[in-house]
């Protein structure tokens, strides 16, 4: 090649021959001319510069081999020694177990060339090389979304999260202008790399095209130096080079980035280290806590207010020593349903991270927000600690200590548990066993005797791990918890079993403590044959042919599993066979809210065919848990084949939001769809989202309406608008108001209400409802958290004497309420069914929820507070009606005139008297107090059609 | 610098649609700065379309007629592996193509080194796959918005046939970037060029609305009817023009009627010379579930027109800057179509300061940067032999 080569790739490489020639492959398969390869052997043993010679005789002026004399421990020398050998505009990096995209050099000098940029970053992407399947994931995505020209670091300190040195294109003459090198001493070279060429660059360009695959794996030998965290040079030398970052920070007079770079090092660096400690020896924990806490002292000090609140405890809490709070800090949210492993503390109405001890609240702990203390038990697992595990005989007994933080489940609450083996492989084969549970003190304890051998039967070498878990299950909440070994050592006992297959695999069940600190099983034998076995199973697994096969036969058993239990099969067992079974009269599955809860126009009518003692036999769908609906019905789980079932047989369907899309049904059958409320918001087809969509979509709605028979409407406006915009048959509706209102006429039951006022805690206060509609767009966290809009702990101190505030957010939604405001303000998310609470409050707050139209029947002061109503009603999705030129009270957005509203609700009651009764007659036209007996009569009597 | 050859691949080249309006454009473009230019049809729309015989390029077809499937068979899960006619007629399609892609074949074994082959549309690429393209560079565009394909099969066949290509062109960079992250590493990006320039300049006085495309669901024009029910009620001198033909006309029309608006809207059948439909409008109506980067939108733009467009795909946000030539209504909110409509309709100075505004801005789109950045994408791919 006689002209200079636009971008020289640097390979580096150290006892890896057998790996060496795929690194160098992609380059020279590099979509763009003029590539060099330049590489360099960092004084291997194994033959690597040998390899590395034959490349650059193969590939003459495209490939040229270094070999450095000996070898340097590092990356920083052997990548300093190519990047001065390079010849090109660029120079890139390579590692020889990883490979660059086909069109990365292509992709990186276009950008380069395009933008003038000094330093060009694209995707970089993990994959793990021993497991086939693995599709890869990101390095940093969210850096990587659109193609970006930054003039300076500053204006995406994000950044700082690529430390990679390998994803990247350098402009050469930027690198020597400036005086660009690895260090060659340390590890983690990359880290202070990449910094000081983030802060030299005049120009950065990032591409969202994937440009590097990193060859990630956890070798039990030999892994590569980045990720071998487990000794303590490697922190040492961390700290060191975030030292000498701080100093070329100061260098490049960009001190202020110091506090992302600080936020970093807290969100990512030290979260790794601490998420390994639980598996290191004293010694190390504690000059790991040495170093740490000596680090932590040159940190910004509001690093912790920026940085994410869990990483930010464990850095706080390393601060003080304390290195158990900072190790459950930093576990907490590792999994996919976090671990409560910490005390919380209730101090002046916040909640707080672990124990205080005497010491004030400090920010930091602050969790009050995060909604720990509330979140409801699948979300927010509590912390299992196992206290006893001895063999008696055949029996064994297992006894332990589940956290019960501030008193999360109260002494008197319907407790179960039972203690369950499942086979860790295939996750569906359980075995359980009932335990016995008691609180004692802030902690719940439980027990369990039986006999392993009845109880677990593993099949043998298919199943060798066995987890050990605890569900607890607290009225209508579940809580999977997995115990955790309790001080010291495990004890030293073995549980007897019979493996079906046979004695070979193993005759005991042998305690381990697994990688995240819980307790699990192995399946052992101590005889000389079942090692024996053992070792040819495993080495027969290790074979490549072995591993093909056994991986195949458990990709096969999970699709046929997966393909027999989907939706899909179900619908088309149910379309072709279940329909052809003939109705049973008198039978009706009943569903609300897809589900959720036993609640909704379906109960009520429910309610009425069971006060008329009605022959009919119903079917309730519970979507999570059977508890809360009715034990005189058949419950049947919605999705399972019972359900299907159910619904193929059944004369009547009744819900309020949408049996399955795809569901024929068939003649005999009667559909009632009852609909769960009035519409502010446009529905159907005049949804912005149901017109774009395709015309599959929009057949596939219409084939869901067209199934309807009848559908409640409580006013003409709901004919005008809901009905027409989802497209309902003007015959089938029928206007007799919504049977859940019913009560909001007729006053409802006054002892239930009486004994609903009183769970509730209420007294003479006024009793004011906040309901807000549910939004997806929520900013993350748990899935669907409900933000107020407004602060309680205001609400509690100004009107707390006053009035008392009933929150309740979306079914879908959660919502974290600071204890201080406990005596004002209530969480009432849990109660499924919202007419008492309607009935028992004074007055109503709420936005666009359609739970105004319902409200109104009862003539009380109603106040929206819509602090997001242009956004929320002008671009996104569209109204049926100006709420403000209809509102039957105030539209407030500021928080002061919420308060001064709500603490004259008397002069709201009179001011909005007349715009109140338009709106109710408006909306609630139709509603008369017998809307259920009017459905049951026209539907259930004589058991016919209409 | 030298003439390259360059093969423009479309799956017709006489359809009178917005791809082939471009393939003629481009390959007239590409022929003016002295490259050789022949334009591929795989196949023949119908009844060969008037276009100008005496072109600066070649124009070829593969296929007189296509009679096969049109898209290659995929079994599903279980048994319907086992369809033997589906597997026949799979196979007869494989051998047809492979007819076609010999043709192919021959065309490009004259070219030069330094050429390129560029397959304007998934359905072309089937075939440049399997013709022979040694020491040509391969490029595979795509005319709609990332959304767009991701809604139809062409999401899978742009990942299936274009992963081998050395580039793959979107309409826009957002596009691009789109496809990027999914895992295509050689998305780039490419506008189209603007049609005509310069174009006559509409008065801004006719009281009409136009509104151009086939008229199909994609469209959307069912959605510019309900707006238009809303808006025409207050102002009953206005017309809406619809221009263009296709499978919904009978629907649209009985929809028309239904809403009581028969009588306002114009259906004007294809417009055989759209630049004169449009300079006798006021307003121009994009009413689209999806796009690419609209030629009409850009014409009608070149024209001087003001225009309402959901933003529906990055390529009209790219054309058409919000309060400034145009007005952007949030994707399938008729309500707030009709609003802006009816904005545009009363206040002929905001027409006119948007149409002038539009008329500057689609200038961008002028041939001339456009057929740079095709050169520059030339001499990137054949870097190897064309480094000075």
């Amino acid at each position: 090649m006689p002209q200079r080569p636009d971008v020289s790739v640097v390979v580096i490489a150290y006892d890896d021959a057998a790996r060496l020639p795929r690194a160098v492959g992609s380059v020279l398969a590099q979509s763009l001319g003029g590539v060099e390869t330049i590489v360099v052997d960092d004084g291997s043993t194994d033959g690597t510069g040998r390899v590395a010679d034959r490349l650059a005789a193969a590939h003459p002026g495209r490939v040229r081999a270094v070999h450095l004399p000996e070898n340097s421990g590092g990356c920083g020398r052997p990548r300093n020694e190519g990047a001065r050998r390079a010849r090109g505009a660029y120079v890139m990096f390579l590692d020889s177990d990883d490979v660059l995209d086909r069109h990365a050099c292509l992709n990186l000098f276009a950008a380069a060339e395009e933008t003038g940029a000094d330093l060009v970053s694209g995707r970089c992407v993990r994959v793990r090389p021993d497991d086939p399947g693995d599709r890869g994931r990101a390095w940093y995505p969210r850096l990587y979304e659109r193609r970006t020209v930054l003039d300076s670091i500053r204006q995406r300190p994000d950044l700082l999260y690529d430390t990679l040195a390998t994803n990247k294109c350098y402009r050469r003459d930027f690198l020597t202008g400036n005086g660009l090198a690895f260090v060659e001493d340390l590890h983690y070279e990359d880290l202070l790399f990449s910094a000081q060429a983030y802060l030299a660059a005049r120009r950065i360009a990032l591409i969202p095209h994937r440009v590097y695959t990193w060859h990630w794996q956890q070798e039990a030998g030999r892994g590569s130096i980045s990720s071998r965290r487990d000794e303590l040079r490697n922190f040492a030398d961390r700290l060191e080079i975030h030292r000498r970052i701080d100093a070329a920070l100061r260098a490049y007079d960009a001190a202020d980035l110091k506090l992302h770079k600080d936020a970093k090092f807290v969100n990512h660096d030290l979260l790794l280290y601490l998420r390994e400690l639980r598996r290191r020896g004293p010694r190390y924990r504690r000059r790991f806590l040495e170093l740490a806490a000596a680090y932590m002292a040159e940190l910004d000090p509001r690093v912790l207010e920026i940085a994410n609140p869990m990483p930010a405890i464990a850095a706080f809490l390393l601060g003080r020593s304390d290195l158990e709070g900072a190790l459950a800090a930093a576990e907490y949210g590792r999994s996919k349903v976090p671990e409560l492993r910490a005390e919380l503390t209730e101090r002046d109405g916040r909640v707080y991270w672990g124990r205080l001890d005497g010491r004030p609240g400090h920010p930091v702990l602050d969790v009050t927000g995060l909604g720990v203390h509330t979140a409801p038990l699948d979300r927010v697992r509590p912390d299992n600690t196992l206290t006893r595990l001895e063999r008696h005989g055949p029996l064994v007994r297992m006894a332990g200590r589940v956290r019960n933080p501030l008193g999360r489940i109260p002494p008197d609450a319907q407790m179960a548990a039972q203690v369950e083996f499942v086979d860790r492989r295939h996750g569906r084969r359980v075995f359980r066993t009932p335990a016995e549970t008691a609180h004692a003190g802030d902690r719940i304890e439980w027990w369990a005797e039986f006999a392993p051998a009845r109880l677990v039967r593993p099949l043998g070498f298919t199943d060798p791990i066995w987890d050990v878990r605890l569900r607890l299950t607290v009225g209508r909440e579940r809580a999977l918890t997995r115990p955790r070994p309790g001080d010291g050592a495990l004890p030293e006992v073995t549980l007897p079993v019979r493996p079906r297959l046979t004695r070979l695999a193993g005759d005991r069940l042998t305690p381990y403590v697994t990688e995240g600190d819980y307790v699990a099983f192995r399946l052992t034998g101590g005889r000389r044959w079942q090692r024996a076995a053992h070792r040819i199973v495993r080495y027969a697994a290790s074979t490549p042919v072995g591993g093909r096969l056994w991986r195949r036969v458990r990709e096969a058993e999970r699709r046929m599993r997966r393909r027999l239990n989907s939706r899909r099969t179900k619908l088309a067992v149910y379309n072709r066979l279940l329909v052809r079974l003939p109705v049973r009269k008198g039978t009706a599955v009943f569903e609300s809210g897809l589900g959720a809860h036993y609640s909704g126009n379906p109960r009520y009518i429910y309610e009425e065919l069971r006060r008329s003692s009605r022959p009919v036999r119903v079917f309730w769908s519970y979507a999570k848990t059977p508890h809360g609906f009715p034990e005189d019905a058949d419950l049947v789980r919605r999705d399972s084949w019972g359900y299907y079932l159910a619904l193929a047989r059944a004369e009547f369907w009744v819900d309020d939001q949408g049996f399955p899309s795809g569901l024929r049904k068939r003649p005999g059958t009667t559909y009632l769809q009852t609909w769960h409320g009035s519409a502010f918001k446009r529905m159907g087809f005049d949804h912005p989202e149901l017109k774009l969509a395709g015309p599959g979509e929009q057949q596939r709605f219409r084939r869901m309406v067209e199934r309807f028979d009848c559908f409640l409407v409580r006013s003409r406006h709901d004919v005008r608008t809901l009905a027409r915009g989802l497209g309902v048959a003007p015959a089938t509706l029928l206007p007799v108001g919504y049977p859940r209102n019913d009560p909001l006429i007729n006053g409802g039951d006054p002892a239930a209400l009486a004994a609903l006022r009183r769970s509730l805690d209420l007294d003479g206060r006024r009793v004011v409802l906040y309901a807000p509609t549910f939004r997806a767009e929520g900013d993350g966290g748990a899935a669907g958290r409900l933000e107020l809009p407004f602060d309680p702990m205001r609400f509690a101190r100004e009107l707390g004497d006053t009035h008392v505030l009933l929150v309740r957010p979306h079914y879908l939604s959660a919502v974290g309420l600071p204890p201080g405001a406990r005596h004002a303000v209530r969480d009432v998310g849990r109660l499924p069914d919202v007419t008492p609470l309607l009935l028992l409050a004074d007055a109503l707050v709420t936005d666009y929820s359609s739970i105004m139209f319902d409200y109104a029947l009862l003539d009380r002061p109603m106040i929206f507070y819509t602090p997001d109503l242009a956004e929320y009603a002008g671009r996104a999705r569209g109204c049926y009606f100006d709420l403000a030129e209809h509102a039957p009270g105030p539209v407030l957005d500021d928080e002061d005139a919420l308060l001064a509203a709500l603490a004259d609700l008397d002069g709201q009651r009179v001011a909005h008297a007349a715009r109140r009764r338009a709106f109710a007659a408006r909306f609630g036209e139709y509603d008369r107090g017998i809307a259920a007996r009017a459905v049951v009569e026209r539907f259930f009597d004589g058991g016919g059609r209409r | 610098m030298t003439g390259r050859d360059v093969f423009l691949v479309c799956n017709n080249v006489d359809e009178p649609g917005g791809v082939q309006r471009w393939a003629h454009h481009l390959a007239g473009l590409l022929a003016g700065r002295g490259h050789r230019v022949t334009l591929v049809g795989v196949t023949r729309a119908g009844e060969p379309h008037g276009r100008p015989r005496d072109v600066p390029y070649a124009v070829t077809v593969l296929h007189e007629r296509w009679r096969p499937p049109a898209l290659g068979w995929r079994p599903g899960p279980g048994w319907s592996r086992l369809d033997v006619r589906a597997r026949l007629r799979d196979r007869w399609r494989t051998a047809a193509m492979r007819q076609g892609a010999g043709r192919l074949s021959e065309l490009l074994r004259a070219a030069r080194p330094g050429g390129v082959v560029i397959a304007a549309q998934v359905w072309a690429m089937e075939w440049v796959r399997l013709a022979d393209t040694t020491g040509l560079k391969v490029i595979g565009m795509s005319h709609e918005s990332y959304q767009a394909s991701r809604r139809s099969s062409r999401h899978r066949r742009v990942r299936e046939f274009y992963a081998d290509a050395d580039r793959m062109l979107a309409l826009t960079a957002e596009d691009a970037d789109a496809w990027a992250r999914t895992g295509m590493t050689n998305a780039d990006h490419m506008p189209n060029p603007l049609p005509l320039s310069p174009a006559p300049r509409a008065d801004l006085d006719a009281r009409v609305v136009a509104c151009l495309g086939r008229l199909s669901h994609e469209k959307g024009v069912d959605m510019a009817l309900e707006a238009w029910a809303e808006v025409s009620a207050a102002h009953p001198g206005w017309r809406l023009h619809v221009h263009g033909s296709g499978p919904q006309e009978d629907a649209l029309r009985e929809q028309a009627r239904s809403f009581g608006i028969a009588g306002t809207v114009e259906f004007r059948g294809p417009a055989a010379d759209a630049v004169a439909a449009l300079s006798r409008a006021s307003v121009f109506l994009l009413p689209s579930r999806q796009e690419g980067l609209p030629m009409s939108l850009m014409e009608a733009m070149a024209c001087g027109l003001p225009s309402v467009a959901f933003d529906c795909a990055p390529g009209v946000r790219e054309l058409v800057t919000d309060e400034v030539d145009g007005l952007l209504v949030p994707p399938g909110h008729t309500p707030a179509l009709a609003a802006a409509l009816e904005r545009l309709i009363r206040d002929g100075d905001l027409r006119r300061e948007f149409g002038a505004g539009a008329a500057a801005a689609v200038l961008r789109f002028r041939p001339e940067p456009v057929l740079e950045r095709w050169e520059r994408l030339f001499a990137l791919l054949h870097r190897d032999q064309f480094v000075t």
